[in-house]
């Protein structure tokens, strides 16, 4: 049976793209047979961030129209045989495809894969309901940040009123030294208001924005940094591991902090 | 007595005391309701006002029957049947099947259609719904909802959530959060088995012995009657059910235990 997951935040820039990208490769990494489909038309990136932007011949509009197979416009990955990429059209937009369509690609995908990712464009618009409309299950992304979270929660109630039922939540971007200090939303925090179940954390990292230049997920690296070993965790979890969750705070909690905290002392 | 026993009941800060709240006149027709009626349910649909800024469209409609749905499905009987009261609304076949597609997920059934509208007739008819085709003046000439005593309080189980709004002609009694983004409007009193982080107005047409309380009382703006009020900039310390009230210098909050003490008939602040 195909899971198809789609990828979702309401908000831009929190790192929708980034997880689906990683997630399709750790998932394809343990063995399992992993497509992921880029919605975002007309604003693509998931090719940038597996670096396969060079080797898309057809796209997902030329599947639909007939132009093509759907084998002949599938990316497989180099790196990694498990994973394809079914790349959206850059040089359309949103309205160039409906649900329907969505639907009809994501059913000839589930014929020859285990997990369909779905990439979804910010917003709660055309794309986002195209994008869901596929979905048996969510990952909704944010970061802790009040307007993340606040998007967060309006894609969580449009999740629910279309009958995506299964939702995890991803917290992306945590600088635990914020959090401990106070100054950062917590994961608790997070959850008071999103009210469903964590999938993961992932700390914040620089290697990010070079992963993301380079076209190399976090996942590939030989030394696994925590944001990597983070979105591996969430790839078992997936698979239904009980996975602990990954503790940022031993770092950063040495005497001087606990000093500061002490005296900054806000009881909560 | 000194009724400013609460800490939290001196930080409220009321913003625009004379000013009047924006005026939400509570057009109770403008959300998708469901009423008990005699061992049937009527889902009713808001009308179809021409050239109304407010008026929903139909994903607009879809969103608030669905939202419904889920707020409320243990409180229906299984197999209860339902009367789709669709006004002058036009619904094409595709859009009644996907109600009583939706009503079927929770074990209702769609049995009749009421419309002023030949077409909607028409389309539910072939769907294969019975069908009672009114006038459109047979509506209007229904007791209109204004100055009649409240409706039934609604009750809905369910996190609300940023962007929802639930407009309701009476009590409107939460069992979740109200999260912060969203807003809960009603005739009546407003109740939150939770917290209530959101834009609260009771009393929504001008009753200001309405009262609104939460177990957890962080509200993005409080309203009662034509009063606002928004909480104060630092959270208390800790949080107890409280509850807020107007009086003559604007709203209040108070402890939900204290209310009785100084309030004693605020139980029934709508007879």
């Amino acid at each position: 049976m195909t899971r198809t997951i789609v990828v979702t935040s309401g908000k831009g820039g929190v790192g929708k793209t980034t997880t689906t990208a990683n997630l399709g490769m750790a998932l394809a990494q343990r063995g399992r047979k992993v497509a992921v489909m880029d919605a975002d038309f007309g604003l693509r990136n998931l090719d940038l961030l597996l670096g396969l932007e060079n080797r898309i011949v057809y796209t997902a509009i030329e599947v639909l129209s007939g132009d093509c197979r759907l084998d002949q416009a599938l990316v497989k990955d180099k790196r990694q045989p498990n994973l394809a990429l079914l790349a959206a059209a850059q040089n359309r937009t949103k309205e160039a495809i409906n649900a329907d369509q969505m639907k009809q690609l994501v059913a000839s995908l589930s014929e020859s894969f285990e997990y369909v990712l779905v990439d979804c464009p910010a917003g709660i618009e055309l794309g986002f309901q195209n994008a869901i409309a596929p979905a048996q299950e969510a990952l909704v992304v944010t970061t802790p940040e009040i307007s993340a979270v606040r998007d967060a929660d309006r894609v969580v109630g449009l999740l629910e009123a279309n009958d995506v039922n299964k939702q995890h939540l991803i917290i992306n971007r945590i600088k635990p030294a914020m959090v401990q200090e106070d100054l950062m939303m917590s994961v608790r925090d997070v959850q008071e208001i999103l009210a469903i179940p964590l999938a993961g954390v992932i700390p914040d990292d620089e290697r990010v924005i070079v992963s993301t230049n380079k076209g190399e997920p976090l996942v590939l690296e030989q030394r696994l940094t925590l944001a990597g070993l983070a979105y591996q965790n969430i790839a078992r979890r997936l698979e239904g591991e009980e996975v602990p969750f990954l503790d940022f705070t031993a770092a950063h909690d040495d005497l001087f902090s606990r000093i500061r905290r002490m005296f900054r002392s806000t009881p909560r | 007595m000194n009724s400013e026993s609460s800490p939290a009941a001196a930080s409220l800060t009321p913003i625009a005391q004379s000013d009047e709240a924006p005026s939400s006149v509570l057009d109770a027709n403008l959300q998708v309701r469901l009423k008990n009626e005699a061992g049937k349910l009527l889902l009713l649909m808001p009308p179809e006002l021409e050239n109304h800024a407010a008026a929903p469209g139909w994903s607009e409609l879809w969103l608030q029957l669905k939202q419904r749905l889920t707020a409320g499905d243990r409180f229906w009987q299984s197999e209860t049947p339902v009367h789709l009261i669709a006004r002058d609304r036009l619904l094409d076949g595709r859009q009644l099947q996907a109600i009583a597609d939706a009503l079927n997920d929770v074990q209702l059934k769609l049995k009749r259609v009421y419309t002023s509208r030949r077409q909607t007739a028409v389309a539910a008819a072939t769907a294969g719904f019975s069908v009672e085709q009114q006038t459109p003046l047979s509506y209007l000439n229904q007791p209109s909802e204004a100055g009649k005593s409240l409706e039934e309080p609604l009750y809905v189980q369910t996190t609300v959530r940023s962007g929802m709004e639930i407009r309701h002609p009476g009590t409107v009694v939460i069992v979740g959060d109200v999260n912060p983004g969203s807003s809960v409007i009603a005739d009546g009193d407003i109740l939150v088995w939770g917290s209530l982080r959101g834009v609260a107005h009771a009393g929504a047409s001008g009753n200001i012995r309405c009262l609104i309380m939460a177990l957890r009382l962080e509200p993005t703006q409080l309203r009662i009657g034509e009063q606002v009020a928004r909480a104060p900039e630092k959270a208390p310390a800790q949080f107890s059910p409280e509850v807020a009230y107007v009086r003559e210098d604007g709203i209040r909050i108070t402890q939900a235990t204290d209310l009785a003490k100084f309030r004693p008939n605020a139980g029934s602040p709508n007879t």
